[in-house]
């Protein structure tokens, strides 16, 4: 300690250089995975896009537009159902994930914990046998169905939901639910309840409360929450494939058909391209409609 | 597994096979996954604990011809197989899981024994399409692609021979293939004389019902495919392997179902034949055509008819279509730069044994391409010696259709039709 004070800290040149780079050094494991693993792979995946020919004959670089415009122009109902089943289902998750989460931020009392255990649980569960269980679930002759129709009767013998649009938004909903529930179960965790029994010092009914100071801090988890359930869901193809008919394809559907039905790479790429490229803008869109600044801190 | 009780341990065997063949992705993945941990221990010893059988065939090597002006060249190994799930006959614990694993088959163990040669088998085909996709490239750059022999069907055999990417099988190694091959598997436009691929195994597509529920829903069994496509839509599945639904298609529309003579127009024909019923709501499926039938969802359907064979359900149908039917072959082909040429030529031999043969069979439950093979399974499954599914009578012969080989031009106007109707 003495030495120390003995000779001050003079900025060695290395030392310097360190205090320079250290920032991008401590980056560097991260930048290296994101340039290797995404921005790479995307570039590739841009230049296959604007390539030309076949499996057999190799593909090359001709910078033609037509997969692009072929992938804008050529899919409007995969497209549109993507977008309706998408915006569907993360309302419906956004309707179901909310009452969830305050329950158990503001409830959950000891059981928080087992709570918030039992929303991550199926996760435990591979993906695929989920949805393959709504199949089940959802089958004509289905623990549901059977009970409406032979038990209740209430439901006409051919009544079937299985490989309608309402199964694909069902699967996708409860696919991506915990997605919704833990950014909102984090943001409404952090509200300090002080400012709720303020607000009912104020006069601020049940209502008021809720409209004025709970929802407006949540917005962070909302904002978050409907983010991560509403990309992965624009991109399904599992759940278009496996609940839905050839009547409720998704563009998912088309991007695994053209890559390995035909092998046609070039338009595949493109549509991933537009996919991944309109989801951008609308996050970014979404994000300067709700003002970050304000929702990320 | 829905429903359907008491499967034979090979139905599952069969699902996880077919449902490769119709490219699931995510399934395969899964179960590629499984493959791949299931075979990773290539480099064992020749003969493993368990299952050690004594060889069936005599101990001179029925690969050599007497006549044989020089000396054969010795076996080298490992053979690297590469063959579809379940697609050979499995013992034990890889028999009820229908995944091999080193040491579960009795033919690769008695293969070992026999040659003193390692295999490294893998079940690493879940589609044709997208293994192709991982030897293109080799092929096409004439470097080796790791294979020593591989099985694929017809269209994708008859492109890589047609492109020169498989080695020539010299008849005098294969002596057993050359007399068992049946005779109405000979002469194939793409390898008429046998000289780059035998049969591993066929298959063939047709209607598939279950008796009983068909009877509790008041409909007719369907004999044709005119009465199929009659069948409300929504109870109705077609395959979603193309070359299937488009070949029975074509048959239905009273057209030929031979690629020499299709057209463009002819698959365009089948598309709007067929359009109509996708907005009703019929649906596309592979295997799971069993759980939907199990389910009541689907009263009848395009079907493949080892499912069928093998299913164990009572009731379960395969009619032949008064039209025709449909059949395809996987077939053993040895890539261009195999490693292990001779040795994957023993293995083509030693599997066209009929012992061996009946052996697989008595597992997979698929149309035998060997001849011999129903004398020989009668000693170990006298049921399945006179099952139709493997051993077809003549009559079924006679309406055999091959709707495979298509020119680049019908294959991708198939591709983009195909995925029309399925909104793909």
């Amino acid at each position: 300690m003495t030495a120390l004070q003995a000779s001050p800290p003079r900025p060695s040149s290395l030392r310097r250089w360190l205090s320079l780079l250290g920032p991008y050094l401590l980056l560097a494991p991260g930048l290296i995975w994101l340039v290797y693993f995404f921005v790479w792979p995307a570039a590739q995946m841009f230049l296959m896009a604007v390539s030309s020919g076949s499996l057999d004959n190799g593909f090359k670089l001709t910078w033609t537009l037509t997969p692009l415009h072929d992938a804008l122009f050529n899919f409007p109902t995969q497209w549109s159902h993507s977008l309706l089943y998408g915006a569907i289902s993360t309302s419906l998750d956004f309707l179901i994930g909310f009452p969830v989460a305050y329950t158990i931020a503001f409830r959950g009392g000891r059981y928080k914990n087992l709570l918030l255990f039992l929303v991550i649980a199926p996760f435990f569960t591979s993906f695929l046998i989920r949805t393959i269980s709504w199949q089940i679930l959802l089958g004509d002759e289905g623990p549901i169905l059977s009970f409406l129709k032979h038990t209740l009767g209430v439901v006409p013998e051919e009544f079937s939901i299985l490989y309608s649009p309402f199964a694909v938004i069902a699967g996708l909903t409860y696919n991506f639910l915990p997605f919704m529930i833990l950014p909102l179960y984090v943001a409404l965790e952090k509200i300090d309840p002080a400012l709720l029994e303020a607000s009912g010092d104020l006069y601020g009914g049940r209502w008021q409360t809720f409209r004025k100071v709970t929802f407006p801090l949540a917005l962070p988890g909302v904002f978050a929450g409907t983010i991560l359930t509403f990309i992965p869901t624009m991109g399904d193809y599992v759940n278009a494939e496996l609940l839905g008919s050839p009547q409720t394809r998704m563009i998912g559907n088309v991007i695994q058909g053209r890559f390995l039905q035909t092998n046609d790479y070039p338009i595949a790429s493109a549509l991933s391209f537009v996919l991944m490229a309109g989801i951008l803008l609308a996050v970014f869109i979404y994000a300067r409609a709700l003002g970050t600044e304000d929702l990320t801190g | 597994m829905s429903e359907h009780d008491q499967p034979l341990p090979r139905f599952n065997a069969e699902l996880t096979r077919r449902r490769f063949l119709q490219g699931s992705a995510l399934a395969g993945f899964g179960a590629f996954l499984a493959a791949c941990g299931a075979s990773t221990g290539g480099g064992e010893s020749p003969t493993p604990a368990g299952s050690v059988f004594v060889p069936t065939a005599p101990p001179v090597a029925t690969a050599a011809p007497s006549t044989a002006p020089t000396p054969l060249p010795s076996p080298t190994g490992p053979l690297k197989f590469a063959n579809w799930p379940a697609y050979i006959d499995l013992a034990g614990k890889a028999g009820t899981a229908g995944v091999y694993a080193p040491g579960s088959s009795p033919t690769i163990e008695q293969f070992k024994k026999k040659y003193g040669v390692d295999v490294d088998y893998e079940e690493k085909i879940e589609d044709n399409k997208t293994f192709y996709a991982t030897i293109q490239p080799q092929l096409q750059a004439g470097t080796a692609t790791g294979w020593d022999l591989i099985v694929i069907t017809d269209w994708l055999a008859a492109k890589v021979i047609s492109k020169n990417w498989a080695e020539q099988i010299i008849p005098a190694d294969v002596p057993n293939a050359v007399a068992n091959l049946q005779d109405s598997l000979k002469g194939r436009v793409w390898d008429a004389n046998n000289d780059y691929h035998y049969p591993w195994q066929s298959g063939m597509t047709g209607i598939g019902f279950n008796t009983n529920d068909l009877k509790a829903a008041g409909i007719t069994p369907p004999t044709s495919l005119q009465e199929l496509w009659a069948i409300k839509p929504s109870k109705v599945s077609f395959l979603t392997e193309s070359r299937d639904t488009f070949g029975l298609g074509l048959l239905k529309l009273g057209k030929s179902a031979d690629p020499a003579q299709t057209t463009t127009d002819d698959l365009q024909a089948v598309h709007d034949d067929i359009k109509p019923l996708v907005t009703q709501g019929l649906i596309f499926a592979g295997n799971e055509y069993l759980e939907n039938f199990a389910a009541k969802k689907t009263w009848a359907a395009m079907v493949w008819s080892g499912d069928l064979a093998s299913s164990g359900t009572a009731g379960d149908t395969f009619q032949v279509p008064d039209e025709g039917v449909m059949i395809w072959t996987d077939n053993m082909v040895i890539p261009k730069g195999a490693v292990n040429k001779y040795t994957a030529e023993l293995m083509i031999n030693f599997v066209y044994d009929p012992k061996i043969a009946a052996q697989i069979e008595d597992y997979v439950y698929y149309v035998c391409p060997v001849k011999g093979a129903d004398v020989e399974i009668k000693k170990i499954d006298p049921s399945a010696a006179t099952n139709p599914l493997i051993f077809p009578t003549p009559d079924m012969v006679a309406k055999y259709h091959n709707f495979q080989f298509l020119s680049d031009d019908l294959e991708t106007a198939l591709d983009n039709l195909y995925l029309d109707l399925t909104g793909g």
